[in-house]
């Protein structure tokens, strides 16, 4: 019996967005990382283009993290005092981008100012030569008085500036336009919020086609399939045509996978959960993995041994020979 | 939904006075209401205007044309003057893309206009009724859609190309009717896989109805439940507009978004 034919026929695209500037492009970037595109599901060959592959972008915090258990300060302990060092050492681990947190900026993790959050850029951008995520603290008061002076100072290097939200969202989207850079829309596990941002965003002239979509993220056993169900929903919205949902995706799974009791306990619970130096990355690769099923383009990670296990599982779903965007 | 403007009627007496003089600016100001309203397909209809028909229907054609590049539906219950009209406009406007409206389940009409939408790369709109006229039941009705929809599928014509119409009658003439052609569209989705568009004249459900706006809001949201996806409408009514996305938000044809009709106004670059 012959199998039926189960292609979809997709109306719709994933907006590719490029991120990054190199030297002709007016920025000091050594290669650019292009996300979404698709004009399928993930990873089904047959029902559309899959032009670029999910990128991977490790984390880098503006202050040494008092709470990353011990698997993560093995790899980063001895250069998380200094951003610059930490985003050479994730260039060294095959990062595709640098996920900078402004941590130090929020009133209570030390308040940094701006110029000092303007300092860490810089330094971070002259460190290495791979495309900044850039986050402020979530406090959007400060946010508001970090990120213009943050988006002017890395003008020309087509930042990913995270996070504009429905109830925050001028000062970011102006920044953002006026210094050339892309934004981060969150809506918190709502998928009519996130359209929502979306719609209220571009009403200000910036343009759809260089947001990205960030749904927040949950890791396994912490309500991962709603984010999974929320994932889908956009992404079947965006290939049937909704062009306010044809934003590619990015998802903070290492922040909340090494959140969870499971990522952060140590040995002391191996007898029942295995050795922790297996546990954490192991959750935080379950969760990256799963994530992308429902249609995922920027993953940001933590631990080495996740991003190499989810280059291995992207080059196995994809068939492709080469899916790391080095 | 696909809005099929109906303002630019022969119906109309400002219409009809535009092609006697032939005055294009009023037809541009009630085309541009029309389009900023979302109008996806402008069916033209010369209505009984004095002078030759096919003149008449090429100059309308030619100056909505002139105004935006959206398909036309040429409107004419005559099928001889289709004959004469599509392949004029066809040369006129050779990138058009064109309408036939309509054709019903008659052989002699079938026989004539099927070939003619083939030959002129145009879509087709098929009445469910024949040469007895509006059929009285669901039964009737969707035999004659199937009937005009296999022959127009045969005669080479995609599904996505075809509109059937179960032909809505007023209100206040036929009362038992709004619901058999909600019954017809729910039975003839079912007759072919992709099914075909299916569309009414809604205006004609309210005729000399004093709540007519009312009634045509009301019943286009009835028929979008039962899976209705066209409609020839007045596209400048912004409250009958709003229904509609409304009506497709609930269905779940839309994402809901608090700005949903923004959103919907966005997606069509309005």
């Amino acid at each position: 019996m012959a199998l039926p034919d189960v292609k979809e026929k997709w109306s719709g695209r994933v907006n590719p967005v490029t991120l990054g500037a190199t030297k002709a492009e007016g920025g000091t970037r050594g290669r650019t990382v292009t996300i979404g595109g698709q004009s399928g599901i993930p990873f089904l060959g047959f029902d559309g283009e899959i032009p670029h592959p999910p990128a991977i972008a490790l984390d880098v915090l503006d202050k040494a993290p008092l709470d990353w258990p011990k698997p993560l300060a093995e790899i980063y302990g001895d250069v998380w005092s200094d951003p610059a060092a930490w985003a050479r050492r994730v260039k060294e681990l095959g990062a595709d981008l640098v996920n900078l947190r402004l941590t130090s900026t929020h009133p209570d993790e030390g308040d940094a100012p701006p110029e000092k959050a303007v300092e860490t850029v810089r330094a971070v951008l002259e460190a290495v030569d791979l495309p900044l995520i850039i986050w402020g603290c979530d406090v959007p008061a400060k946010d508001q008085a970090v990120m213009p002076k943050v988006a002017a100072a890395a003008q020309g290097e087509n930042c990913l500036l995270g996070a504009v939200t429905e109830a925050e969202y001028r000062t970011l989207t102006a920044a953002a336009q006026a210094y050339g850079h892309k934004l981060i829309a969150m809506a918190p596990c709502d998928i009519n919020k996130s359209k929502q941002v979306n719609i209220l965003v571009s009403d200000t002239g910036y343009p759809l086609t260089d947001l990205v979509i960030y749904p927040t993220t949950a890791s396994l056993g912490y309500g991962m399939e709603y984010v999974y169900s929320i994932l889908e929903r956009g992404r079947l919205a965006a290939l049937a045509g909704d062009r306010l949902m044809a934003q590619p995706v990015i998802l903070d799974v290492g922040h909340e996978a090494w959140r969870s009791k499971e990522a952060r306990s140590g040995d002391e619970v191996a007898d029942c959960w295995g050795p922790g130096e297996a546990r954490g990355p192991a959750w935080e690769a379950v969760t990256a993995a799963d994530l992308l099923q429902g249609g995922a383009d920027l993953l940001i990670l933590r631990h080495t041994k996740t991003l190499e296990v989810v280059r291995r599982l992207l080059r196995e779903l994809a068939g492709a020979a080469d899916v790391a965007h080095v | 939904m696909i809005i099929f403007s109906e303002r630019i009627n022969g119906m109309y007496r400002d219409v009809r006075g535009a092609i006697a003089e032939k005055d294009k600016k009023i037809v541009h100001e009630l085309l541009r209401a029309q389009l900023a309203g979302g109008a996806d397909v402008i069916d033209i209809n010369i209505g009984p205007t004095k002078g030759d028909a096919v003149e008449n229907f090429l100059w309308l054609a030619q100056n909505v044309h002139e105004l935006s590049d959206k398909p036309i539906s040429l409107d004419s219950a005559k099928p001889n003057l289709l004959t004469e009209v599509v392949p004029r406009v066809r040369r006129a406007l050779p990138g058009a893309k064109l309408v036939i409206n309509s054709c019903t389940a008659a052989a002699d009409y079938m026989d004539k206009l099927i070939p003619l939408a083939a030959r002129n790369h145009t879509g087709l709109v098929g009445l469910t009724m024949d040469q007895e006229g509006v059929p009285g039941n669901v039964e009737k009705r969707v035999e004659c859609g199937a009937t005009v929809l296999m022959a127009a599928i045969e005669g080479g014509i995609s599904v996505e190309d075809i509109y059937l119409d179960p032909i809505v009658l007023p209100i206040n003439v036929a009362a038992k009717q709004p619901s058999h052609v909600l019954e017809a569209i729910r039975q003839l989705a079912a007759v072919s896989d992709p099914p075909p568009h299916f569309i009414v004249g809604l205006s004609n459900i309210s005729q000399k109805c004093p709540m007519h706006r009312m009634l045509n809001r009301t019943y286009l949201v009835m028929c979008l439940a039962a899976g209705l996806d066209a409609a020839i409408m007045d596209a400048a009514d912004q409250d009958l507009v709003e229904a509609v996305i409304s009506a497709e938000v609930l269905l779940g044809k839309h994402l809901y978004s608090d700005d949903y009709v923004k959103a919907w106004r966005m997606q069509k670059g309005l």
